[in-house]
């Protein structure tokens, strides 16, 4: 348990970010004496101003990395900076680079200069969506997501890499890794919200998954609350919480174009409504339980549910 | 009287309206459905259920013999237990892998209740107060050729942990007549491991005659409901053999219990014809 009168400094990476600002905001309500420095690749001009808020832009390499850790004392970092797999994001290549690489070097920094708590990122993407999945997969069920797409290795190496040090370091660094389902809300863009928000709306025939939702104070609320939760893996969703693919489409996109998904392989990518990778994530579910995380923080813990959360996007 | 279509739907209805189903199980889909069906359950195939007052309003692993080629028992057995039972269920059957990958059929399947065979399911629906329908001897079971109709294959015990896991009572189901839907089949096994398919029965008439060669006979069909068996205390090995062993003999017994009271295939046809007849003048 930390405590929250002292001066306690956190790293937030991937400031940039809308959920990293959510973050940030709820842990300076939670802890009055917490120093925040967040940094990104990316442009930072943007970020909220606060008086214990310093930003950086740096560019995501050992060197700066290095820098960055040396010459502060992390007590806190928040690993936000992995890259997702929307449309509109970079190569696989630098997904690579950035995901396991760059969290490799943030891990064996966090060893080196005695960070006290970790708190990684990770999605629950890692699992894969396969037409045999079980519904509500355990923390302990098989990362299966490059079997049929080697695009999404990174995400379940970076995941495992995460793993492996976490339990190897248990000892002297409190670490927590969340995989959180689909994250939406109106300051997130990731490959859900892109999907669901795009100008052609793209409604799938011939699948129709059951899709949980959280919503993006919540995400941040458990992030905020990942410094208190005991060293370990979390899936991140409201216990027996769904909506079928197409009762989104109500919400959200009630005009929509009625589109098979079948075809888009015919069609050569053409047309379809996500890269290919992410497309059996409209045809399979893929439900995970998110019984171990509620039964630390209490059923009343999320404020949204899945309904809400696709309700409070339809908004923005 | 026998109560109307509609006022046994309204009974599965009120059990159904409302609930979540994380496989998307939707009751407007299901009445479609058994309406659609009903004809072929009630006169096709002119089913008796005996024995209902042995399911009660509380979850079961409903536990079946399998037979007649193409899974309609299943069908049967699930119409059975939405519309005739007192206290009438959707049964969850349990699926092949590839069914669920099918567009447009992966999405009927589960709107009318069937979900992955999976045992993470098969828990989750149990502790929910759901039914189980599973047919244990699989494809062995239903691609029988005629020589070994009706005799059981053995059952694997995987729905016996299941039931010992969470403590649901297992429900004996034989169902009679369903083995004459072609009454000669020959299982072409060599062939059918060369396509790399389960089984590939052929009859007198299929493939010969394509796909009308493939539509069953009317063969009137008999469901035994036993007495329900108590699930296994724990998981040791030897007491899930027990009860797996309790499960087969007392399907086994229903089912020479049917075949002697086995009402003949050509008294169907006849019904059927005097049916047809009628609705014709």
């Amino acid at each position: 348990m930390n405590n929250l009168t002292t001066t306690h400094s956190i790293l937030i990476l991937g400031i940039s970010g809308g959920l990293a600002q959510i973050l940030a905001k709820k842990l300076f309500e939670q802890m009055p004496h917490c120093h925040i420095l967040g940094v990104d690749a990316r442009e930072v001009d943007h970020v909220f101003k606060h008086p214990r808020l310093t930003v950086k832009q740096l560019k995501y390499s050992r060197a700066q990395f290095e820098q960055l850790f040396l010459t502060h004392q992390f007590d806190s970092v928040y690993h936000l900076a992995r890259m997702g797999h929307g449309r509109l994001i970079d190569s696989l290549e630098k997904r690579l680079r950035i995901n396991i690489l760059g969290t490799n070097h943030i891990l064996n920094l966090c060893k080196r200069t005695e960070v006290k708590n970790l708190v990684i990122m990770s999605t629950f993407h890692v699992y894969g969506a396969l037409a045999d999945n079980p519904a509500f997969l355990s923390e302990d069920s098989p990362l299966r997501a490059s079997i049929e797409y080697p695009e999404l290795r990174d995400v379940v190496d970076m995941d495992q890499i995460c793993q492996t040090w976490m339990w190897e370091n248990k000892e002297s660094i409190h670490t927590v890794i969340l995989r959180p389902t689909n994250i939406i809300g109106p300051n997130v863009n990731n490959a859900i919200t892109q999907f669901l928000s795009s100008p052609i709306a793209l409604k799938p025939i011939d699948y129709n998954p059951a899709f949980q939702f959280i919503h993006e104070q919540d995400i941040a609320s458990v992030l905020a609350k990942s410094l208190e939760l005991p060293t370990g893996v979390y899936n991140v969703a409201r216990e027996d919480d769904f909506l079928p693919l197409r009762d989104v489409f109500k919400i959200h996109r009630p005009v929509s174009i009625p589109f098979p998904l079948s075809i888009t392989k015919v069609l050569k990518g053409r047309l379809s409504p996500a890269p290919e990778y992410l497309l059996n994530y409209l045809k399979f579910s893929c439900l995970i339980s998110g019984k171990k995380l509620t039964e630390k923080l209490g059923d009343d813990f999320f404020q949204f549910n899945s309904e809400q959360s696709v309700e409070q996007l339809a908004l923005k | 009287m026998k109560p109307s279509f509609e006022e046994k739907y309204r009974l599965l209805y009120e059990r159904y309206e409302g609930k979540k189903d994380p496989w998307g199980l939707d009751i407007h889909a299901c009445k479609k459905a058994l309406k659609t069906l009903w004809p072929l359950y009630d006169k096709y195939f002119d089913v008796e259920l005996y024995n209902q007052h042995n399911i009660q309003d509380k979850s079961y692993i409903v536990t079946s013999n399998h037979s007649g080629q193409i899974p309609i028992d299943a069908m049967l057995v699930g119409i059975a237990f939405a519309m005739e039972a007192d206290n009438p269920r959707i049964l969850r059957a349990m699926v092949e892998r590839f069914l669920a990958k099918l567009p447009f059929l992966g999405e009927l399947s589960a709107k009318l209740g069937a979900i992955l065979g999976d045992r993470q399911n098969a828990n989750y629906l149990l502790e929910h107060g759901e039914s189980l329908l599973v047919f244990p001897e699989g494809v062995r079971g239903i691609s029988k050729g005629t020589k070994d109709f009706y005799k059981l294959q053995t059952f694997p015990s995987g729905f016996v942990k299941i039931a010992a896991q969470t403590q649901t009572p297992i429900l004996p189901i034989a169902v009679v007549g369903a083995e004459e839907f072609y009454p000669y089949v020959y299982n072409l096994k060599p062939l059918a491991r060369l396509l790399n398919l389960p089984a590939l029965p052929i009859t007198p008439l299929f493939p010969l005659l394509g796909p009308l060669g493939a539509i069953p006979f009317p063969s009137p069909v008999d469901i035994y409901v036993g007495e329900e068996i108590a699930p296994p205390r724990s998981m040791n090995f030897d007491e899930i053999q027990e009860v797996k062993n309790k499960v087969e003999n007392k399907i086994q017994e229903l089912i020479n219990h049917g075949l002697e009271k086995r009402r003949p295939l050509k008294q169907n046809i006849v019904k059927l014809m005097e049916q047809f007849q009628d609705t014709d003048e």
